[in-house]
């Protein structure tokens, strides 16, 4: 009898389809496409991607990560993996905006995510938010959305961006702060 | 509700408006079309490593080669080397020693048991056989 706690060693389906993308089969990349999309979407737009960038910026993210996947070795989930993409893509992507505008910005996506009214749709304080992420440095703004959007663990986080569970949590507390003066 | 519920709250509903917009079928052709179309930049990556490496070697070898054929008198490894042990093996030798060894050394260069090359007195210029009869000379 299993032991309750004890995980069956199968492979997770990421695992497989990239094994099978590593191989050639470009079904794979597009199920990994699909599986992974909306939840990058929603990181990208959450970082202050302007939402008609947000589908290249997508399709930017997929393609390095697919070009980048033999550097991928199972540390942490192929999705968090793939955010941490995102956030580079948004970063050279807001230095490419920056220089096209030449708009002083800091820390490479501040105020590209454009004025608050622009998000029509979303509610005020989704749009203070995304706001108070612009001001936020990049690894606070990043580690908050993989918590308090994505719902990561502080530990998957940590491998995620290279740092410690312990460092992730201050950046996370810091972050909620910051962040909780503008949203009130 | 506090403060970092409230917070936590609005960031799950953070760029859910975009994630609905994207059409996910559309997007993965968009990406398949554009990793066909541009082939891995691992392959281009692999062939200048590869390209590093060869021309790594060419220089190896090429620089082997070329030190083979230079001149004895200008492998300055090479004569650093032999130098180092004949400095050794002389300052074994006393005062005395070293003027016998000259003397010796004289006698032999002007004997004709050796066949020097004519107006040469460097050993370097000596074949095979004639240093192994100028070494033998010096055992006595």
């Amino acid at each position: 009898m299993a032991h309750p706690h004890m995980v069956p060693a199968v492979p997770s389906p990421d695992a497989a389809l990239i094994r099978a993308w590593q191989g050639g089969d470009e079904q794979a990349a597009a199920e990994l496409v699909g599986r992974h999309a909306r939840p990058l979407a929603r990181f990208l737009a959450g970082a202050g991607a302007p939402e008609a960038d947000v589908d290249d910026l997508v399709q930017e993210t997929f393609i390095r990560a697919f070009r980048s996947v033999d550097r991928f070795r199972g540390q942490c989930q192929f999705r968090t993996w793939l955010l941490t993409i995102g956030g580079n893509v948004l970063k050279d992507f807001g230095r490419r905006a920056a220089r096209r505008k030449v708009l002083p910005l800091d820390d490479g996506v501040r105020d590209w995510a454009g004025d608050p009214h622009e998000h029509a749709e979303a509610s005020e304080a989704e749009a203070l938010l995304v706001q108070g992420l612009q001001q936020l440095p990049r690894l606070q703004r990043e580690v908050f959305l993989l918590r308090a959007q994505q719902g990561l663990e502080y530990e998957e986080i940590a491998t995620a961006l290279a740092t410690t569970p312990g460092a992730a949590r201050v950046h996370y507390h810091h972050a909620v702060r910051r962040l909780k003066e503008i949203v009130k | 509700m506090n403060g970092d519920a409230r917070l936590e709250n609005i960031a799950k509903r953070l760029g859910n408006e975009a994630a609905a917009r994207l059409d996910v079928e559309a997007t993965a052709r968009k990406v398949v079309a554009r990793l066909r179309e541009q082939p891995v930049r691992r392959v281009t990556w692999v062939q200048a490593n590869w390209l590093r490496i060869a021309a790594a070697l060419v220089i190896v070898v090429g620089g082997a080669v070329v030190a083979s054929r230079l001149p004895p008198g200008r492998r300055l490894g090479v004569n650093t080397h032999v130098a180092h042990f004949v400095a050794d093996d002389l300052n074994d030798l006393s005062a005395d020693d070293l003027r016998d060894v000259l003397a010796t050394f004289d006698q032999i260069i002007s004997s004709d048991s050796v066949a020097v090359p004519e107006g040469s007195t460097d050993l370097h210029e000596l074949d095979a056989q004639q240093l192994r009869a100028v070494l033998r000379s010096l055992e006595g």
